[in-house]
């Protein structure tokens, strides 16, 4: 009987410890504090973080971002991995229901340039707990190495009032009033002039933007493909118009090399194959169903499909002729 | 230092386990929870996420070792079950134990050396480390080391010797280590404890020394002495009682030597007097007819029986009477009762009326020679019906104990395995194979008159079944022997089995009306009491012959 007493009484013990300990590591409340706190305590690097809506973007200066050569540098490399780790965490043991985060770095010298990674909360936590593989999880990441878009846009409206010989203290004015605006596509986020260009990451644009990202894979991995026809571009956007009218709009421009080995006709069926097959990983993988068809446009050859969601659903990558699912059209 | 605090030194020692297992158990959960906080909260959720699936798999992993452990190789644990009993529990007093007045005084003595164990000391006497109990099986040993750890009131551990052997080498000597350990702290606590090992021989035996097994055994037993030897270096009031029903000469001469068991109790089959106090103590216990029981006749009746036969005839004569629907046990119910014991249960088999009343002739033949000739043996019960392999039986007690046995009841004996083939071949003119077990028994008791016992007609003296291997222990080569000796004496054998056989005859033939008699009782009733056999001779002027 004694024994027993002590038996609950240890259980109940280790009970209350157990459960003071299940509250979040890092509260919501102070969920920026927490990153920038720890960017800067485990790697000594200084971020600056904003939140939109759902959206954590993560502002990360460094130097010597690029090589000579145009690439991204070991070093940089490995700060932008501890910084996407570093939010990773924060992200996971929190309370927060964040869902997206962009990771935006810059070179300080040349800040025109910048690296931006945009990843979903839940591909982490799916990742971590291995429900999808490390190949998987890294086609789930954007990147997007470019020039900042606000940094071209205020360089031209600069140079515009340059030849208007606008005043320089108007400019500024100008320029605060009327060119910097939040970003609508994901394709406008970025850091510039000391002020973030962010917007809300949503779920179906997140999406669309990861099926042309994973086409532009698709094309450097398929050799065939790639020896026959060069991807120019590959956009991706979730389109609204009307009151129920939703669709996935995937925009690429692919052109034939003129190898030789396939018919114009055949290499064109293929691009769609391979798209068509891409889309259908991408919202079979997120169980995602907010749309109602999905269009995939060449823009180089003019030819145009149109897929909707239960044609989608229905197909079986390798199994299923395109003609089955596809409806063509020419513009 | 107070007893309190003795008491609490030694419930700490022999909780030392528990404690330390309590210890780390806390420390191990502690650990982890600290480790557990140490993580991120979504870590610390995987991990707990994880933790049913992983408690599972340990269960299940267990589970299938202690399987494997317990059913494939037969096996229990290293550590042996509660050897504790409190001596409370034992619940043995002295005067519970009947009979044995002798080992009864001796085992008094032992008693008053653990309680005055000073006293001792002080004027230089040994103190006795090791008291051995030998003597047949149910003679009321264990129930003898009970009542001196009661009337010593000191703990009383008790052990099977069987329960220090295992698979593994080592399990048993760290059993005994155990065992002793656990009485050194009782000692140390309540002045004094009893180590009581039951049927010792199974790992007291002579050791053996062969590449092929007896290792456990060996060290086993060696670690039994060890620990033995240690009480004497500890000075520990650790007394080591062990009981076995082996003979002394098996047990390994290292266990006998003085300072370990040093002291021998015999305790034999009671004698009379003993008998009729256990018969009473007893029936003390249950309803009984007092007219029709009298214990002084069921005493004299149950010659060689020990307390637990006795016992046994009691409870089975309870059960009997409890069946028959009365509310005390009668004499037919302690005959019964006997015979179920002796004899087994009644096995009643399809005889053809031709083999049922050679049976019948063929134990009454029997009946009629134990009766008139056999000076030591009464007639309890004559039976045709059938029980384990015999078709009838003719079941007899000693009048009184003997210890030896003479030539005459010897040739009483023989004389009675040879009376139903007698009887078979009068009546019928031939015989049967229901004198095998006779003629065996018969053969073996007339071989060993002459072989070993000298009481032979050749002149022949002293044992020859020492040459050869019969006896077991032989050194001397049977080559020895010559044939015209061997000639002799199996003569001589054969001499006795037809001197017998034709006493037998004459007496048959004197007697023949008597055997009828109660071959015919038997076919009609199938089983004779005593009484009624008794009162059939008494009705041809017939009387018991006496020793």
């Amino acid at each position: 009987m004694r024994i027993g007493r002590l038996w609950l009484v240890i259980a109940c013990i280790c009970l209350s410890i157990a459960l003071s300990g299940c509250a979040p590591t890092y509260p919501k409340e102070n969920f920026k504090e927490h990153v920038v706190r720890l960017c800067k305590k485990e790697y000594k690097l200084d971020v600056k973080v904003e939140t939109i809506g759902k959206t954590i973007a993560i502002y990360v200066p460094l130097t010597n971002l690029l090589d000579f050569a145009f690439t991204l540098t070991q070093d940089a490399g490995e700060k932008i991995n501890n910084v996407i780790l570093s939010v990773s965490r924060v992200a996971l043991s929190s309370d927060s229901n964040y869902e997206f985060y962009c990771v935006i770095a810059h070179d300080v010298k040349i800040p025109e340039i910048q690296i931006v990674i945009i990843k979903s909360v839940d591909d982490v936590k799916r990742y971590m707990l291995g429900d999808i593989s490390r190949g998987e999880y890294s086609k789930r990441m954007l990147i997007d190495m470019k020039v900042s878009p606000q940094a071209q846009k205020e360089r031209s409206i600069r140079e515009a009032f340059e030849r208007m010989s606008v005043d320089r203290k108007w400019q500024e004015g100008v320029m605060q009033d009327f060119f910097r605006s939040d970003p609508t596509t994901l394709g406008d986020i970025g850091y510039w002039g000391g002020r973030f260009y962010i917007k809300d990451v949503s779920m179906p644009e997140f999406l669309a933007e990861e099926i042309a990202s994973r086409v532009r894979f698709v094309f450097r991995d398929d050799k065939k493909l790639d020896e026959a026809a060069m991807l120019r571009s590959s956009k991706g956007s979730y389109v609204v118009s009307g009151d129920s009218d939703r669709s996935i709009k995937i925009e690429i421009a692919a052109e034939s090399r003129n190898t030789g080995s396939f018919t114009s006709e055949e290499l064109s069926d293929k691009i769609f194959a391979s798209v068509l097959a891409v889309s259908y990983e991408v919202v079979h993988g997120y169980k995602f169903g907010d749309f109602d068809y999905l269009t995939i446009t060449n823009l180089s050859d003019g030819r145009s499909s149109k897929v909707t969601k239960e044609d989608l659903e229905k197909y079986k990558p390798k199994k299923t002729k395109i003609e089955d699912v596809m409806v063509f059209d020419t513009f | 230092m107070p007893q309190k605090f003795k008491i609490f030194l030694m419930n700490l020692k022999l909780q030392r386990t528990k404690i330390l297992i309590i210890t780390a158990v806390l420390a191990l959960v502690m650990l982890a929870i600290w480790g557990m906080m140490s993580l991120e909260s979504f870590y610390r959720n995987i991990t707990l996420a994880q933790m049913p699936l992983q408690l599972i798999m340990v269960a299940l992993n267990a589970l299938i070792f202690v399987y494997m452990y317990m059913n494939l190789f037969k096996s229990s644990w290293g550590s042996s079950k509660k050897a504790r009993v409190k001596t409370e529990q034992v619940n043995v007093k002295w005067s519970d134990v009947i009979g044995l007045d002798g080992a009864k005084t001796e085992a008094w003595e032992v008693v008053q050396l653990i309680k005055d164990r000073a006293k001792v000391k002080q004027i230089g006497g040994k103190i006795i480390k090791g008291l051995l109990m030998l003597g047949p099986p149910g003679c009321g040993k264990t129930y003898l080391a009970k009542a001196i750890a009661t009337e010593a009131g000191i703990p009383f551990l008790s052990m099977a010797a069987s329960e220090f052997v295992e698979m593994f080498v080592g399990v048993g000597a760290s059993r005994v280590r155990q065992l002793f350990k656990k009485a050194q702290d009782l000692a140390d606590g309540y002045g004094g404890c009893i180590v009581f090992i039951d049927e010792l021989d199974a790992i007291g035996r002579n050791r053996t020394f062969s590449q092929f097994g007896g290792q456990e055994t060996n060290s086993t037993q060696n670690q039994l002495l060890v620990q033995i030897d240690g009480l004497q270096e500890k000075e520990a009031n650790v007394i080591v009682i062990g009981a076995t029903n082996a003979p002394e000469d098996s047990l390994d001469p290292a266990m006998l030597r003085p300072g370990r068991f040093d002291r021998k109790l015999y305790i034999d089959k009671p004698n009379l007097d003993e008998r009729e106090k256990t018969f009473e103590y007893y029936f003390s216990k249950v309803k009984y007819d007092k007219a029709s029981i009298d214990i002084k006749r069921l005493a004299r009746k149950a010659v060689y029986k020990t307390p637990a036969d006795i016992e046994n005839i009691v409870k089975e004569s309870a059960l009997i009477a409890a069946r028959d629907n009365k509310e005390a046990v009668e004499f037919r119910h302690v005959s019964e009762a006997i015979e179920r014991i002796d004899m087994g249960l009644k096995h009643r088999r399809n005889l053809v009326p031709k083999e049922k009343e050679q049976t019948a002739w063929h134990e009454a033949g029997h009946v009629v020679v134990l009766y008139l000739l056999h000076p030591t043996e009464d007639v309890f019960k004559a039976s045709i019906i059938g029980r384990r392999e015999a078709l009838g039986v003719v079941h007899h007690s000693p009048r009184e104990e003997w210890f030896t046995r003479s030539k005459e009841s010897l040739l009483a004996d023989i004389k009675t395995s040879l009376a139903g083939y007698v009887t078979e071949k009068i009546k019928f003119g031939t015989t049967s194979t229901g004198v095998e077990s006779d003629f065996r028994n018969a053969m073996g008791i007339a071989h060993s008159m002459v072989w070993k016992w000298g009481m032979n007609s050749v002149g022949m003296v002293g044992d020859y079944t020492i040459y050869g291997t019969t006896g077991g222990r032989s050194s001397i080569d049977v080559f020895q022997l010559s044939e015209s000796v061997k000639e002799k004496l199996n003569s001589d054998t054969q001499n006795i089995l037809q001197k017998c056989l034709k006493d037998v005859e004459d007496l048959m033939k004197k007697e023949w009306k008597i055997t009828e008699h109660i071959a015919l009782e038997l076919l009609k009733k199938e089983e004779l009491e005593y009484d009624e056999i008794d009162a059939i001779f008494k009705d041809y002027g017939k009387l018991q012959t006496q020793a």
